[in-house]
């Protein structure tokens, strides 16, 4: 099996008496596109800057295609990178950045480069100054995606992206994945996330709080589920998974955790007309995890 | 009082103390220095100069260009105070002043730059009270500075009336170096332009201030700001205050200028606007080292001209200088105390003045190590090091641009100086003026040796560290042989190792022991960078 993309054990940064990252343990096999979330401050750039060997690990480590993330002169052959702020160097243009990130980079394939400028719009002779956050991200997504390196790793790419640029991000990465590549993608925006990532990482408070796909994710999380009766409606309060009931009359409404089967054997036994099961939203599914701490 | 009113005295009183918090430590440094070498030269002026100076030596001092050029028009000598201000006026005043322009840029238009200002924008405070605020907190670090300094020399017992207008005259020019920069900082599209301008204009300033001591018939020169009208107060002899008004007028003109014109343009934009676009110039690109090339280029051509001035001025002036001093071998004795041995034969003088040269040399590289931190603090270094970069490298490529940069600066001293001595027919060969300057560059890498070192443990002293060995050492070494202690302090200094080339043949041993200390802190240093976090 082909080494994975992203391996990290037991992969833990402290900041003084600030645990920023404990204990994480990831792989992302190569090919994936892999989304990394979490509330603020929950370790998402830290445990990137690890990944990146731009800090270092406090204890554990970090491989990129079995490459130590330290050893920055291999692994940053097969990685581009586009940091949650871009900053760059104001008297440069456009162009002039992006060639100089050519050079020192791991390669760049000219063509999809010039078609990238093109999509996203951008005007490269205007000195970096002057650029707009936006732009100063389509810069770096440009850099990042021209490469076509192995391993993408974006932090927050879109968060100053308009929805037609947004979009525009969403075709690159499908591109990406096309082509075999492996884009690790922490983001706010759960739309985006659910519409491209093949599996999501949540972390909260530095520690991974759980790892699957997105419809594992659903079904591991809380159905709303509306019954209505024709005679008296069941009580559902001590069954295992149920949560949120709100009774009226003829009527339940109810949340529902876990394997369904106690719930509806207990629905089947009443008299049951009319039965509404929805899925959570992602949105949900994240307020719910990402709420937990503070429940 | 409204509540609204209310709430704007706090809101003024927060940027006033954010103004405090980062003017304070620099401040501090400043007035250390102002106050401890002008007390130290009054304090010890009986023991140094004292009943060895005649009146036929004083007058012959006193009309001698060269002399007058260099340290200026010499005024009340046979006075303590007069003394003090002779010695240490001119180098205050540039020390005052290039601080308040370099501070005055970073507080507003650095602060600007990076975007914070626009979150205190966004709240109450208007641009020009913005402006305003910090002005006002540099002018009163300034005034503090001044009534310790007159505090101090009327304690160690001159005249509180000269003791006063000096002071003053001091506060009044680095006051003046703030409001220059203030409006700089509103003209020029970055605050690199803006100092750079602002510097200039210093520079330009103590050029008149020096033709006009230097050639009687221009002596009008000395009426341009900032520091020639410091030369007509003369304290301690005549005490005049009415050239001060010249500069109390220029302050208060640029100090409205500055705020007028913040109104008018936009944040984090200068008046003036280069074009928005442009064709790509993708030369000095194609690697770290070439791109460090590329960011050295522009300020290694502003030191040059900086240095390369200086120097021509010192040629020029070779030829009186040494002839007065072989003149008046009570002031050759002098000058030796003072740490200028040597100064009656063209080669111990250009030897002498070499040294010098080690201090903006090492200036220089401390300068251009503190860029790569600024950088790497705004993030502008992040993407270059998420490619296959290793930060050894980009170290490496840094220290090696900056010694080729501080190789062209002690080149261009020896041509200039050169140039200078030939002009005026002094015995200055090429080779021997090289070899002078060459003699320098061991002593100013310990500067780099510092500042790498600073980089890999506290990169945002950079500056700071970077300045201890040839600044720091330059002075230890003055003070140590000025109040005459101990060998072994004196000897702590790079400088007292520095052979005076080419008076002298070079110290071989010394200049190995101190490349090699110098080469060890780069090591350390880079270790250290290359093992630490990145500071975004
Ligand atoms: N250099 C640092 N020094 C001290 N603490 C830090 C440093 N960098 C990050 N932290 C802390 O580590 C924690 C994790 O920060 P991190 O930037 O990884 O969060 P994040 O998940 O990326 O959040 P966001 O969604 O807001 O970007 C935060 O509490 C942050 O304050
Ligand atoms: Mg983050």
């Amino acid at each position: 099996m082909a080494a994975p993309a992203i391996r990290t054990h037991q992969l833990t940064k402290r900041y003084g008496a600030l645990l920023a990252l404990d204990g994480l343990d990831l792989s992302v096999p190569a090919g994936e596109v892999f989304g990394f979330l979490g509330p603020n401050g929950a370790g998402k750039s830290t445990t990137i800057r690890l990944l990146l060997g731009l800090a270092r690990p406090t204890a554990g480590q970090a491989w990129i295609f079995d490459t130590d993330a330290a050893d920055v002169a291999t692994a940053h052959r097969l990685l581009a990178y586009v940091p949650a702020d871009v900053a760059l160097w104001p008297q440069l243009t456009g162009a002039e950045t992006l060639g100089l990130l050519a050079a020192t980079g791991p390669g760049v394939d000219r063509a999809y480069r010039d078609e990238l400028v093109d999509r996203f719009d951008l005007d490269l002779s205007k000195p970096a100054r002057t650029y707009s956050t936006g732009n100063r991200q389509k810069v770096a997504l440009i850099a990042a995606f021209s490469t076509r390196a192995p391993l993408l790793v974006l932090d927050e790419p879109t968060s100053g992206l308009d929805p037609l640029m947004e979009l525009q991000f969403r075709r690159a990465v499908a591109a990406a994945r096309d082509n075999g590549q492996t884009v690790f993608l922490c983001s706010h925006q759960l739309a985006e996330v659910e519409a491209v990532c093949d599996r999501v990482a949540i972390l909260r408070a530095g520690r991974l709080v759980d790892v699957a796909t997105v419809p594992e994710l659903r079904r591991l999380h809380r159905t709303e589920v509306a019954a209505h009766f024709a005679g008296p409606v069941p009580d559902l309060h001590n069954l295992v998974g149920v949560d949120n009931v709100t009774q009226a009359s003829g009527s339940v409404r109810f949340t529902l955790t876990g394997p369904p089967a106690p719930a509806l054997a207990a629905l089947a036994a009443a008299d049951l007309t009319a039965l509404s099961v929805r899925e959570p939203s992602l949105e949900e599914i994240f307020l719910d995890y990402y709420g937990e701490a503070t429940r | 009082m409204t509540s609204s009113t209310l709430s704007a005295v706090a809101a003024g009183s927060a940027v006033t103390r954010l103004a405090v918090r980062q003017v304070r430590r620099g401040a501090l440094v400043i007035l250390a220095v102002t106050v401890g070498m002008s007390t130290l030269v009054a304090a010890t002026y009986l023991r140094t100069v004292g009943a060895g100076l005649d009146a036929g030596a004083l007058a012959a001092l006193a009309r001698n260009p060269a002399i007058r050029t260099l340290f200026g028009e010499p005024v009340a000598l046979d006075t303590a105070g007069g003394f003090t201000v002779w010695r240490t006026g001119t180098v205050l005043a540039v020390l005052l002043s290039v601080w308040g322009v370099l501070t005055t840029t970073r507080v507003t238009r650095g602060e600007e730059d990076t975007g914070r200002w626009d979150l205190l924008l966004a709240g109450r405070p208007t641009r020009p009270a913005l402006l305003g605020r910090h002005l006002a907190v540099l002018t009163a670090a300034m005034a503090l500075i001044g009534v310790t300094l007159s505090a101090a020399l009327i304690a160690a017992g001159t005249p509180p009336r000269g003791a006063l207008l000096h002071a003053t005259g001091l506060v009044l020019t680095g006051t003046l170096a703030v409001a220059a920069a203030a409006v700089a900082a509103q003209v020029f599209p970055a605050r690199a332009g803006a100092t750079g301008a602002a510097l200039g204009f210093l520079g330009v300033g103590l050029l008149a201030r020096m033709v006009g001591d230097g050639v009687p018939v221009l002596g009008w020169l000395r009426w341009l700001p900032p520091y020639g009208p410091l030369a007509l107060t003369r304290p301690y002899r005549d005490d005049r205050w009415a050239p001060l008004l010249v500069l109390v007028l220029a302050s208060i003109v640029l100090a409205g200028a500055a705020l007028a014109l913040a109104e008018r343009r936009d944040v984090r934009d200068g008046l003036l606007r280069p074009a928005t676009g442009r064709p790509p110039r993708r030369w000095l690109l194609h690697s770290v080292a070439a791109f460090a090339a590329r960011r050295t280029l522009g300020p290694l051509a502003g030191w040059s001209a900086g240095i390369g001035a200086y120097f021509l001025l010192i040629g020029l002036l070779a030829d009186s200088m040494t002839g007065f001093l072989a003149d008046n071998p009570r002031f050759a004795d002098l000058a030796g105390q003072a740490g200028f041995a040597g100064l009656g034969t063209v080669r111990g003088y250009t030897a002498t003045l070499f040294a010098l040269l080690a201090v903006p040399v090492g200036a220089f590289a401390a300068v251009r190590l503190a860029a790569l931190a600024a950088a790497e603090a705004s993030g502008r270094l992040t993407l270059l090091l998420a490619g296959p970069v290793t930060r050894t490298r980009l170290s490496y490529a840094e220290v090696a641009i900056t010694a080729v940069g501080m190789a062209v600066l002690v080149t261009v001293a020896a041509v200039a100086t050169w140039l200078g001595a030939t002009i005026v027919g002094a015995d200055l060969a090429l080779p021997a003026a090289l070899a002078g300057t060459w003699n320098v560059l061991p002593v100013a890498s310990l500067g780099v040796g510092a500042a790498v070192l600073a980089l890999g443990r506290a990169p945002h002293a950079v500056t700071a560290v970077g300045l201890v060995p040839t600044a720091g050492g330059f002075l230890l070494k003055v003070v140590a042989d000025s109040v005459e202690a101990p060998a072994w302090v004196s000897g702590l200094s790079p400088f007292a190792h520095l052979a005076a080339v080419p008076a002298a043949g070079p110290d071989w041993p010394a200049a190995a022991v101190i490349s090699a200390l110098a080469g060890v802190a780069v090591l350390v240093g880079a270790w250290g960078y290359r093992r630490r976090d990145l500071h975004v």
